[in-house]
């Protein structure tokens, strides 16, 4: 089959992309779930969608291709050009473009004017298309279901007109919340519509801090937050990488928690399998099917509520683990203390004497804190964690650290 | 629901040929104009060769088209259901505007569905008046291309005066914060917007003559794969210009691009890995590393 830089199955790109963006050393036979054409394919068309991000390197297991992008420079996202790859025929491009010709907001047609109205735009052409009826009665359906083409019945007939058109929001605005809100693809999809100019000053917004990546999981996003917002509970199917296989579980989607530091996305929910609470990252479902209305929906959520405010980062154990250290800072740092409140996300900061903090917290984990209490190093002058081992471990780094980099001039 | 054609490239090259050619013939410049400007790499060779093959309907060899009005196409329920969403985010009502067409539309996600758990809580007062008048004096300076006249209080307290032409606006997630970038005189200045104290349009605009952003450094580390740390590392600095090289199954060699501003964060970041990695390069860098490292020694020992 010739290459074509459309894709039908978003699914079979998303692995692609995210080797690419975030890995980005692996080689062409490293890629081995999947076919060395697949690969060959897949990586053409990314370089197509982001030519301008692509880079290569070459080392003695092969050349590798990855994504760069510092999206602080970048201004819009570049992983959303993959959405607009979309293959279709060459059917659904003209009837497209004609159904939206002939219908107005005012006027409703039935499916029999629709037809009639479509076979005069065959005229200029010496080789006539004819849309058959189903055809466009099932394009018709997609557009209802889209929302840009409004259908009333009335007795036996059904009437079609297209849906209302208003004045657009800013480029800017699309611009701002198409990078900083879930997905955002759909607020570039409607940026889209201004071309290449008249979006204000899109152009002239930056991020910084600004992780890409996610917008690849738009869809799963999609139905979760429809299932939240419908209290409905979702069929999921999920990668469990350690054992290199999928499994399958009922949830109950409560809540998205995104870290801006890492740019992951977790639900969080209640496994109905496991009756736990639970947070599944977003990158990791392949599939996502919405289910039933939950009745008992708001009780699960408050339950989830009363827990939050032990939850560092999303990890929810049976038990609860106690941590506390201290910093001491200089006559001229009071910065210090302002990062330590400002960073902190559960528990209470005490000023124990004139230069000296002191951080507790119950937490579900202990473990998620640790990269953050390495951010003071330096400063550290007491530490104790109700889970001996991590403390153990915490102290035996700092000794690995200290030894690493003692053989090296200051 | 997202991935659609609808919403394609192809789709949008398309609607933008057709705008043309409902008026007059659109010319071949004009038609490769378009497909650079929407499409991807290829998308010249795949397009031009549909069109010339007649395959779409929608126009004729010389450019002539069935199509009788402009295209457009309304917006989705899902573009809808977003915008809806937008809408109630506390920063939407920076931009003072109204969006029409929604007001039935059941938003995708509402603020409770959300938490970005990692941000910093000293977030900028998106519902304090005073901030809300300087940031839309900062959009207007950037929408109307002219220079602003700045009061604010420094980083280490002290009250300065600028006069700047901005640049670019631009927010940090993780900060929870706008800044804006311009220049002055010949230096390039970011300034707070929650660190205004007060700021005026200055009519007259100033020539911008260099970039937004200084050169960037480097830092080299090699990294041991152990408790997930190649995962956590990349993604963790996924956002930076990178490259990463496996050198045997458990040690690669990562390269970050960053600005020079941000050096302080970056060792900050760097040592919340602990002995995962290792920093190679810079010296500057291992110097500071080292020092904090040594200090932390002495304190616990």
């Amino acid at each position: 089959m010739a290459f074509s830089e459309l894709i039908k199955n978003f699914g079979n790109i998303r692995d692609y992309m995210r080797e690419f963006y975030v890995y980005g050393f692996k080689s062409r036979e490293d890629f081995t779930s999947k076919s060395l054409r697949s690969y060959d394919d897949s990586r053409r068309r990314i370089e197509s969608w982001l030519s301008d991000h692509m880079s290569f390197s070459f080392t003695p297991d092969g050349k590798n291709v990855f994504i760069s992008v510092d999206s602080r420079t970048c201004g819009s996202n570049p992983l959303f050009k993959a959405w607009k790859s979309k293959s279709f025929t060459d059917g659904d491009i003209a009837l497209h473009f004609i159904l939206m010709d002939i219908l107005n907001e005012d006027d409703e047609l039935t499916l029999k004017e629709i037809l009639e109205e479509a076979d005069t735009y065959n005229g200029m052409f010496s080789e006539e298309r004819v849309f058959d009826i189903s055809t466009v009665r099932k394009k018709l359906g997609e557009y209802v279901d889209l929302g840009i083409v409004i259908s009333r019945k009335e007795g036996r007939n059904t009437y079609y007109k297209r849906g209302k058109e208003y004045e657009l929001p800013a480029g800017e605005v699309l611009r701002f919340f198409s990078e900083v809100s879930p997905c955002g693809v759909l607020g570039s999809f409607i940026e889209d519509k201004y071309g290449s100019t008249g979006n204000g000053i899109a152009d002239k917004l930056s991020f910084k801090h600004h992780y890409i990546t996610s917008t690849i999981d738009s869809e799963i996003l999609y139905i979760l937050f429809d299932a939240m917002s419908d209290k409905c509970q979702v069929e999921i199917r999920s990668v469990n990488h350690k054992r290199k296989d999928t499994f399958e579980d009922t949830i109950i989607p409560l809540k998205l928690k995104m870290s801006t530091q890492s740019g992951r996305q977790y639900i969080m929910c209640f496994s109905v399998k496991t009756e736990r609470m639970i947070a599944y990252r977003v990158d990791y479902i392949e599939e996502a099917v919405k289910g039933n209305v939950i009745s008992y929906y708001d009780e699960v959520r408050r339950k989830f509520d009363l827990m939050e405010e032990h939850i560092w980062g999303v990890s929810i154990a049976n038990t609860m683990e106690h941590v506390m250290f201290e910093i001491c800072y200089g006559r001229y740092e009071e910065y210090i203390v302002d990062r330590l409140l400002r960073e902190k996300r559960c528990g209470t900061v005490t000023k124990v004497k004139e230069g000296l903090l002191r951080f507790e917290a119950d937490v579900y984990d202990s473990t998620e804190l640790v990269p953050w209490i390495r951010t003071f190093i330096g400063r550290i002058t007491a530490l104790e964690f109700s889970n001996k081992g991590l403390e153990r471990r915490f102290r035996d780094d700092l000794k690995r650290m200290y030894d690493m980099y003692s053989e090296v001039s200051s | 629901m997202i991935f659609s054609e609808i919403y394609g490239a192809y789709y949008n090259i398309m609607a933008d040929i057709l705008k043309i050619a409902v008026k007059r013939p659109p010319s071949q410049d004009e038609i490769n104009d378009i497909i650079s400007a929407r499409g991807f790499a290829e998308t010249n060779l795949f397009f031009n060769a549909d069109l010339y093959e007649n395959r779409y309907k929608l126009m004729t060899g010389d450019g002539k088209t069935p199509i009788k009005n402009s295209p457009s196409m309304p917006l989705t329920f899902a573009q809808k259901r977003w915008l809806k969403a937008i809408t109630l985010d506390p920063r939407f009502t920076l931009f003072d505007i109204d969006i029409r067409g929604i007001d039935d539309i059941t938003p995708l996600f509402t603020p409770d569905m959300i938490d970005a758990f990692d941000k910093y809580s000293d977030g900028d007062p998106y519902e304090d008046e005073i901030y809300r008048a300087h940031f839309r004096t900062v959009l207007k300076a950037l929408r109307e291309e002219t220079s602003l006249k700045i009061s604010m209080i420094s980083g280490k307290g002290k009250l300065r005066q600028h006069i700047l032409t901005p640049v670019c606006l631009e927010y940090s997630e993780k900060d929870d914060k706008f800044r804006v970038t311009g220049q002055e005189e010949n230096h390039i200045l970011t300034v707070n917007i929650n660190r205004i104290l007060d700021v005026e349009i200055v009519p007259e605009a100033v020539y911008i003559g260099r970039a937004a952003y200084p050169d960037k450094h480097e830092v080299t580390l090699l990294l041991y794969d152990s408790r997930k740390a190649l995962d956590r590392v990349l993604l963790h600095f996924a956002h930076f210009e990178k490259e990463a090289v496996r050198l045997d199954q458990k040690h690669y060699r990562i390269t970050l691009k960053y600005f020079p501003d941000d050096e302080t964060e970056i060792l900050i970041r760097l040592l919340s890995f602990g002995p995962l990695i290792r920093v190679i390069e810079p010296q500057s860098l291992i110097s500071e590393l080292k020092k904090r490292i040594d200090r932390q020694h002495d304190l616990l020992s």
